[in-house]
Order: C-alpha cells, then structure tokens, then sequence
C-alpha cells in the first residue's frame, strides 16, 4: 500500500489516489479543496472552527483545510440548540450541513500551497458527556491521531488491502473518524461518503465493490438479519465493532454467517483506542498502550494517543491478567451506554429537575428488546396537577420534549413509575440496582395505607392513592379517576384483612359515587362490618366530603 | 390477504410496534394509520427501525428484500407497512 503520514497529506497532488464516489473525488481534488478552505478561513480570520459534516469526505477537506490554516476543529456530537449555546463563545465559525451555517463548499478561494502539518500544533476536539453530566471536551494533537492511525495500519493494514471502508457510524466520534475517514485517506483506500443506517443499505454498498470492509456499531451488528446475502457478505475483509459492548450471541452470529469473528475495538474520545479483541473474551490492548489500575479496580492508561506524559483515569473496571490481557468488570460511575451513545444520567436528572412539574427524579436503564431509560418521578404539586387535569400520557410527553432540548431522542426516557416519595434508603441513598428494579416493577394496584386505627369495630384508613395507579391508564386515560369498581375492590380486600371476613362477595347496595378520586388524593376510608345482615358498609371521604359509600353483602361460611 | 383484512392488519401492526419496541401510554388507538412513525410523528428513532424490520419479518415469515432500493419507505407509516406485507404474503 502507499501510506501517507497523515501530516503529509496535503503534500503532493495524487490525481491516481482514488478517495471516495458518489461523486467520485481523488486525492488532488480532495487537496484543491482543502488549501482552497485554508485559504478562505485565513483570509476570514477564523483562529476555531466548529465542524459537522455528514459527508466523510467533505469533513476530511474541512479538517485537513482547517489544520493547514492553522485553526483549531472542535467536533461537537449534534447541533442541538443547547449544544451551539455551550460553544458560540469559543468559536468564529460554524462548518455544518445546516443552511443557515457555511459549508466547505462555500469556500472558492485560490489555494493555499501545499505543506506539512505541524503534528504538534494542530488541534482537535471532540465533546462526549463527563460523569459530572457537563458536556467534556477532550482536546488531542494531530500527533496522537497520527500514532493512532499507524498502529491501527500496522495491525490490519495487509489483510485490508484495497477494501472500501463501508460504515454505519457518524464520523464526529472518535471511532467513525478514525476507521472511517483519517485511516483509510493515510492508507489510501477508498471509503464511502455517508454512513449507512440499515443492513439492506450496507449489502448493497458492499455488494457495488470488489473488496469491502465494515466499520459497524453493536446496534447494527446484533439486528442483521436472515434476508440478507450472507454467502456474498461474507467476502468482508473485516468486521469491526465499537461504540459499546458487542453481546456474545451476535459475535457468534456473525462468525457463523460471515466464518470471521466480528474485531471489537475497545476506546473513547479520551482515550482513544486501549484494545481489541476478535472471538475472544479477553482484551489485547494495542501494541504501545500502557495499562495500570488504582484501588478501585479502574483502568489507567497511558499510550502515544493521550498526551505525552498524561494517565488517563477512566471508570471502567477491570482485572488484568498475568499476559497483561484484560477483562472488563463494567462502569464505576452513572455513565450509561444505550446503542452506543454515552448518557450521562446526572446530566438528564438535572435537565428533568429543571422542570416545574417534577421535585425529584432518579433514571435507570431498562433493558429489554433495546434498552431504554425509565424514570422514577416525583411529581412536584403543579406537576400533580397536570397529571390529573391531562393524564399520564400528556405529562410524560410534555416531559420528554423538555428533556428533548437537552439530549438526542434515544436517551428520553420511555418508561416513567410516579412515586410519591423516593425509596432511600437508611443511608439515604437508592442504589441504581434498586432503581432499575422498581422501573421493572408493574404499576401499582393497591392504595398505600398510611395509618389504620380501629374503634369500636369501626376501622379508618388514611390512603394515598398512587399517581401511577394501573387503573389509570386504561379507563379515563386523559382525566384520570379512580373508578368505582376499584373502590368496592379495595374496601373489601381491606375490609376481608383487618375484619378477618371469610364469606364470599354476594352483591352490593346503596353504592354512591359523589366525588371523584383522582391520583395522589388521601383520603380516609371507612368500614364497619354488620354480622348479623353479612354487610360491609365502607365509605371513602375526602377533606370536605364523602367520595362515596356503599354496603358489600357477604354470604355465610368460608369462601 | 383481501383489502377487508386490512384494518385488521393494521392494528396488528400498531400492535407490534407498542410491544416490539416497549412503547409506554401509547394505545393501538394513539397511531393514526398514515401518521409518521420515525422523527416527527411518533418519534422512533433509527434503532427502533432496526428492530421493526426484524419484528415484521419475524412475525408475517416475510423477508425484506435487501437489494432493492429504498425498502425502508415501507416504513414511513402503518397503512404502508400493511400495504408491504400484503404484497410480501402475496407473492
């Protein structure tokens, strides 16, 4: 192959060197357009850039045309209007498929002259969320980029050969810009412009050129499914996975569809690439990566894609083995991955916090066919309000598009549970494994019975009834009441426990509904048992009235 | 399958897209037959269209035909859906 440093690329023109289709480009043009850009931003005075471009090859000019004119590239992961908020102060440009933003086509400058770029001087950075639920922006040097591009050259680079680099990863993470764009313009192989979201659109992709590799995610890997050509998929070169945890039963489907095991890279924006692994489930980090663990168990690492000098503290546990492979234990913080996006779970508490409806909330992950986040909610008292004005499905959606403005749609949480307080426990704390075992708890059917005193016979409850009710959703679902059925059902499950009654339901009578119950009310219920008549007389009252009453007949003997 | 069936085709389908994609407070009532179902609309996002494309081919025994074009525009709303696996069933 004809590997080019990475800061060499805007040497010399190669009209030879084929880079992308769709419309074709070659190397020369792709270099035109660069020192064309560089000049552009030169002569407008940009020192920072912001660039999203989903173009593979139009994020290539715009990064190689911004180093060459010195300016530093910030990567944010969407253009949220929160996230062009964080970063209006610290940029002079925005690069971005947006219309109302420039585009590197805009730029018809006469070129700068091609030149070398200085590894150290310039910049990239790229925004991943922090444990602290700010959004982290992580700064590295084309130097580290460089290493990372001829290590991952060194390990696979033969076996690849010419393949087409195929991807169904953006290229403003870490992992899509290395696999998919910095890697294969050094190598000269070509790749594909756009990233491809289904697994039709990677068959046909593969199937227009000779030789292909896939640079793929867990999400797409695990749902391929049997109507693809897996006889002519298998010609893949490789198969490479990042992004998140790749579950072992779509490895070995992959293996048996493709004879290949699927090669997962293990990294992040901070620290790069540490390992991979290919069929195995130990880690094998690469080659110049320098592995140690503190005292809790957590990875350390150092290696030429950090900064010189700099150990990286990440908070994935693991246990290293004696040939310095390892094991992944899983996270120590409350970063969690869904379909590979990193979510910070403080960050979205703090977003749904913000709202006037909800006093108090805790996220989890529900995992089911895909793993969504439930949330424990409190209901402030407007918040109350709302849900008994307009229903359960109205506040959970008017939630979700609040929480909407601060994070992509795949982390809005899908299943809610309303508490009325939060379970802490005696340390005042509610450990995550708890959280997401009450987000798999079904709803509640019961009232929560706060005080019971009986006198003379007579029993009085005070209830809560719970915002999440089950019987809720199903009757009323916009104007939530307690139905009268549920009422009489709960006076004689309450009344058979504390009364001790055995004989079985025989009718009703006298039953009036007068107030509406509705979810969060107290109210106090009252039941007396008549032996003689075989009559439960209960009767439900709010502050100032009665909600309703009633006579439950129980016939004789042990029902 | 005839065009009477078609109603009732249509609400398996919503049916299937509440259960396969564990969609909570949204009733079979709640997804109009022509209403959008991923980005605006009802909001799916491009893992749930992963996974509806291995429901629907798990559930009618129907295979998505991969080297066509634009096969994911019969996911744009129920009504196209039903449309697509009555022809799949058909053929």
């Amino acid at each position: 192959m004809n590997w080019i440093k990475l800061e060499q690329l805007l040497l010399k023109a190669l009209p030879e060197r084929a880079v992308t289709d769709a419309p074709a480009l070659d190397h020369a043009h792709l270099r035109e357009r660069a020192l064309s850009l560089a000049a552009g931003l030169q002569a407008r005075g940009v020192r920072r850039l912001v660039v999203h471009l989903e173009d593979a090859a139009e994020l290539a000019i715009a990064l190689l045309g911004a180093w060459r004119a010195g300016v530093s590239v910030l990567l944010p992961a969407d253009l949220q209007a929160q996230t062009r908020q964080r970063w209006a102060a610290e940029v002079d440009l925005w690069l971005t498929d947006h219309p109302d933003d420039t585009h590197p086509s805009h730029f018809q400058h006469a070129p700068l002259s091609g030149a070398e770029l200085d590894l150290d001087q310039c910049r990239l950075s790229l925004c991943t969320s922090g444990s602290s639920g700010e959004p982290k922006r992580i700064d590295k040097t084309l130097r580290q980029l460089a290493n990372e591009v001829e290590a991952l050259e060194q390990l696979w680079g033969a076996d690849l050969g010419t393949a087409c680099i195929i991807g169904s990863v953006a290229t403003q993470h870490i992992y899509g810009l290395l696999f998919r764009v910095l890697w294969p313009l050094c190598a000269g192989r070509p790749f594909l412009r756009r990233q491809l979201a289904f697994p039709e659109d990677m068959q046909r992709a593969s199937r227009e050129h000779p030789a292909f590799a896939w640079v793929a995610s867990p999400a797409l890997l695990k749902r391929m499914g049997d109507n693809l050509d897996w006889p002519a998929l298998s010609a893949v070169r490789r198969v490479f996975s990042s992004g998140g945890a790749l579950p072992l039963d779509a490895a070995q489907s992959l293996q048996q569809r493709l004879q290949q095991w699927p090669t997962e890279i293990l990294g992040s924006s901070e620290t790069g690439g540490i390992a991979w692994r290919q069929g195995e489930q130990l880690w094998q980090p690469f080659a110049a990566v320098e592995l140690s663990q503190d005292a809790d168990g957590a990875l350390l690492i150092a290696s030429p894609y950090l900064p010189a000098g700099h150990v990286e503290h990440t908070a994935d546990a693991a246990r290293i083995g004696a040939d310095g492979r390892f094991e992944l234990l899983g996270r120590l913080d409350r970063i969690v991955k869904l379909e590979e996006k990193r979510i910070s779970l403080p960050m979205l508490e703090q977003a749904l916090v913000a709202h006037a409806w909800v006093a108090e909330v805790r996220l989890g992950v529900v995992q089911e066919n895909r793993a969504s986040l439930g949330a424990l909610l409190v209901l402030s008292e407007s918040g109350l309000y709302a849900l008994r004005e307009h229903g359960r499905r109205s506040l959970t959606e008017t939630l979700r598009r609040h929480l909407g403005e601060h994070c992509e749609a795949l982390a809005l949480p899908r299943r809610w549970r309303l508490l009325r307080q939060l379970p802490l426990n005696t340390q005042g704390k509610l450990p995550q494994a708890e959280v997401e075992a009450l987000l798999l708890a079904p709803r509640p059917k019961a009232p929560e019975v706060l005080e019971q005193v009986e006198t003379d016979g007579e029993w009085s409850l005070q209830l809560s009834v719970p915002p999440d009710l089950a019987y809720f959703s199903g009757h009323f679902p916009k104007a939530p009441v307690l139905p009268g059925v549920v009422q009489v059902e709960w006076a004689l499950n309450l009344g058979r426990q504390l009364l001790n009654l055995r004989g079985a339901f025989a009718g009703m009578e006298v039953l009036k509904f007068q107030q509406l119950v509705r979810p969060g009310d107290e109210i106090q219920l009252h039941l007396r048992f008549d032996p003689e008549r075989g009559k439960l007389y209960f009767a439900y009252r709010n502050d100032t009235a009665t909600c309703s009453s009633g006579r439950i007949l129980l016939g004789a003997g042990d029902a | 399958m005839s065009d009477l069936n078609t109603p009732n085709l249509m609400r398996d389908i919503k049916l299937l897209i509440i259960d396969a994609l564990g969609l909570e407070d949204i009733s079979v009532n709640d997804i109009g037959d022509d209403q959008t179902l991923f980005g605006e609309g009802l909001g799916l996002d491009s893992v749930d269209a992963l996974e509806l494309g291995l429901a629907i081919q798990k559930k009618y025994g129907i295979k998505i035909d991969a080297d066509a074009k634009d096969t994911r525009n019969h996911f744009t709303n129920v009504a196209s859906l039903a449309a697509f696996v009555t022809a799949k069933q058909a053929a």
